[in-house]
């Protein structure tokens, strides 16, 4: 975003906007490069230097505010390499600009220098340039505006963040497992893993070949544990390590032994087994009953028969018996 | 002892029904809820998607290769010892696959092992309802049928939640136990007794004549080539939606729902194929049709509501062809050689159902996400119904002579062969 528009720009100052840019006057140099020949203060030139000297990337942000705002605005931003920052914050307001007062703080102290204000219109503007080069510098920058309530506008730097796996992973023993952390788009400079040890953190070190750490790109690393023992489960750590602070997530490893599937499973065997010896003994059963009534059906028969006879003729030819089965 | 000549048509068929129903939850709904194991494996073996998909697709191809040699087997010892063995396979595979420690072994086990394992189970299953069923033979292997759908919609859900808390290891072994439960379905069918069943032709000389016959060897590619795309989505869906980000259990939800729609999908299509004149191979292009395009979308959407109601089109049609699939046969063939044709179709067609999953696979290891397998898959079911337009009297008003289903089947059972592979198009 180019700087802002003519700085000491056409209002006649208040007495108390006028001390204020005497201050900033005398601390810091406006950076765009209109070409006041302001002589430049000490304090400001290694900056500007600095600024300029080194080769990292700009990194912009800004945030908008008006009178009406009733919750704080926040604005995350994830870095992981030193940049030059400049955040800037606007505050639109109908009432009189010069009553307002501009402040900015990192997370609670306040920022003495090297912020610029400007004002167009109903707008105030006003921003911070600074160099993040290690973790020290991260954190929460606020602009504030007070007239009667105060507004504010939080800028939030924090290093990238792994993903979350929300559930355990589960293994048995004797596996092997394979524990995985990854980010997106982001090259820590190192990964390490930990296993807690009762609330303690141990470093995981390559024992044997019980461990193996590598990863196949440079965004994500995996944890292969062989020769699973049911102490090996419990919380592991890994953290990602960059120029500008830590990130940490934690992966849940629960090691079960085989008996734990063993039971339902031997349970649903005998179940089937059951079944199965239920349904055989069932159709034995019923076949032996129907055996036994054909027989008794059968007898009826050649009595009838028989009886049959002794009314008609004599006969001596023998009946055939008839057998039905009833399948 | 005088035997019945006709079947009963009742009675103890209802139960053989029921075994039925069971029998084609825990072998297809198995088979299909597998999508939910794929990224288990892969993630545990650290193998690529292409390799994974073979082991469902060596358990789809051995099912269907195997089930002449099911049928045959139960037309000698009868069908209750064959299923009862094929459910100990199909459990043993199962069983051995938890100790797995490379895919290899998966192949072996759940694919030849568990494939074996069922086809031996469901080709006698179905000889056994054609000897109990003639005239209500269709509404009983509907019946049975329902099976499928009903439990794909259960079992995904369950093996998700299986998963959630035995991993792999443990709920194949719980996997396992469940289709053990094919031997006591086994134990309930009963052999009839029906009068010997004669011969008919000569098979050999059957299946030369079938082999000169145009429009079958039409037919046969045009459903491998449908095969070949019909089962990606139930292995690969759920992998798909985690590479969107789903969460796993809703992801195989999703799955519960294309498999209530392709119930749906089943019943409304056997009515629409009675109801609607005409051969029945137009309607069977037109679900094919349908199905292609689904399928190919799938990719392009992103957002829940239009995954969901892809899933719910896939399923309707993808269930709508399943019957017609078989339907159409006898139109070609003619009844004399429908089952030789159908034995032939099966082998024939399950190279591609060999072949489909893995080359998805592949095709999502080259291009890092599943557009072009769906896409492809899309593509095989369009040309397979492409083929079907050159199907004989595909463009004329009335149906060929024998055109019901039911007809053909009743007619069929005069010659007193048992039908055994109707409903093993279901894929």
């Amino acid at each position: 975003m180019r700087a802002l528009p003519g700085l000491l720009a056409a209002r006649a100052p208040t007495p108390r906007l006028l001390l204020l840019l005497q201050c900033l006057l005398a601390t810091a140099r406006p950076s765009s490069a209109d070409g006041s020949a302001l002589d430049l203060p000490f304090t400001s030139l290694p900056l500007r230097e600095e600024m300029m000297a080194n080769n990292f990337s700009l990194e912009s942000h800004n945030i908008s505010l008006t009178e009406h705002s009733n919750m704080p605005v926040e604005k995350n931003i994830t870095l992981e390499r030193p940049s030059n920052v400049n955040l800037t914050c606007h505050f639109t307001t109908s009432g009189d600009l010069n009553a307002v007062n501009v402040t900015w703080k990192k997370d609670s102290e306040q920022l003495e220098n090297n912020y610029l204000v400007s004002a167009t219109g109903s707008t105030l503007y006003t921003q911070y340039r600074f160099t993040i080069i290690n973790s020290k510098q991260m954190g929460s920058y606020s602009c504030f505006f007070r007239e009667e309530k105060e507004q504010r506008g939080t800028f939030n730097f924090k290093v990238p963040e792994l993903h979350r796996k929300n559930k355990p992973l589960i293994s048995y023993v004797g596996d092997s497992t394979v524990l995985t952390c990854k980010c997106q788009n982001c090259f820590p400079l190192n990964w390490t893993w930990y296993s807690t040890n009762g609330s303690i953190k141990v470093p995981v070190g390559v024992q044997m070949n019980k461990y193996v750490i590598n990863g196949t790109y440079a965004n994500e690393t995996k944890l292969k544990i062989t020769q699973l023992l049911e102490e090996d489960g419990g919380s592991y750590w890994c953290h990602a390590l960059f120029q500008l602070g830590e990130s940490e997530e934690h992966i849940e490893l629960v090691v079960l032994s085989y008996l734990v599937p063993l039971k339902p499973f031997l349970a649903i065997v005998a179940e089937v087994v059951l079944l199965v010896a239920t349904i055989l003994l069932c159709e034995k059963y019923t076949q032996k009953k129907k055996k036994h009534s054909d027989e008794g059906k059968e007898f009826e028969q050649i009595e009838q028969l028989k009886s049959d006879d002794s009314n008609g003729i004599e006969n001596n030819v023998p009946r055939h018996r008839k057998n039905v089965s009833y399948f | 002892m005088a035997r019945r000549t006709e079947p009963p048509d009742g009675g103890w068929g209802w139960v053989v029904v029921l075994s039925a129903f069971f029998q084609s939850a825990l072998v297809f709904g198995v088979l299909r809820s597998f999508g939910v194991f794929f990224v288990e494996f892969v993630a545990a073996f650290g193998e690529k998607a292409a390799r994974v998909s073979w082991i469902a697709s060596i358990g789809i191809a051995v099912q269907q290769f195997g089930s002449p040699v099911g049928s045959a087997l139960s037309t000698k010892f009868g069908p209750r010892p064959v299923v009862m063995t094929g459910g100990i396979l199909a459990a043993l595979g199962m069983l051995l696959a938890s100790f797995a420690t490379s895919l290899t072994h998966l192949y072996l086990s759940i694919g030849l092992l568990s494939g074996s394992g069922w086809a031996l189970t469901f080709a006698p299953t179905l000889a056994c309802l054609s000897c109990y069923f003639s005239r209500r033979r269709s509404l009983a292997t509907a019946l049975a049928l329902t099976g499928v759908g009903l439990s794909s919609f259960a079992f995904a859900p369950l093996f998700q939640w299986l998963l959630s808390h035995y991993a792999w290891r443990g709920s194949l072994l719980l996997v396992s136990a469940l289709s053990l439960h094919l031997v006591a379905c086994g134990a309930l069918l009963r052999p009839p007794s029906l009068a010997e069943d004669p011969a008919v032709g000569g098979p050999r000389a059957q299946l030369t004549s079938l082999l000169h016959h145009g429009p079958f060897l039409r037919y046969t590619v045009a459903l491998t080539l449908i095969n070949t795309g019909y089962f990606i989505p139930y292995l690969h869906l759920v992998a798909h939606l985690q590479d969107l980000n789903w969460d796993p259990l809703p992801a195989a939800f999703l799955l519960s729902v294309a498999a209530i729609s392709d119930l749906v999908g089943r019943v409304v299509s056997g009515w629409l194929g009675d109801a609607v004149p005409g051969p029945v191979t137009r309607l069977l292009m037109l679900w094919t049709t349908l199905t292609g395009v689904s399928l190919a979308l799938f990719p392009v959407a992103r957002a829940p509501t239009a995954l969901v109601a892809l899933a719910v089109a896939y399923g309707f049609t993808s269930g709508a062809l399943a019957p017609l699939a078989f339907s159409v046969l006898p139109e070609l063939v003619g009844t004399k050689r429908i089952y030789c044709g159908l034995g032939l179709l099966q082998m024939i067609e399950s190279i591609g159902g060999l072949l489909g999953p893995p080359l998805s696979g592949y095709l999502r290891d080259v291009t890092g996400n599943y557009t072009a397998s769906f896409v492809v898959a899309g593509a095989f079911l369009l040309s397979g119904s492409g083929i079907l337009l050159t199907l004989p009297h595909f463009f004329s008003c009335f149906s060929t002579t024998t055109s019901r289903p039911q007809d053909l089947v009743t007619e069929a059972l005069d010659i007193k062969v048992p039908l055994p592979k109707e409903g093993l198009e279901e894929d």
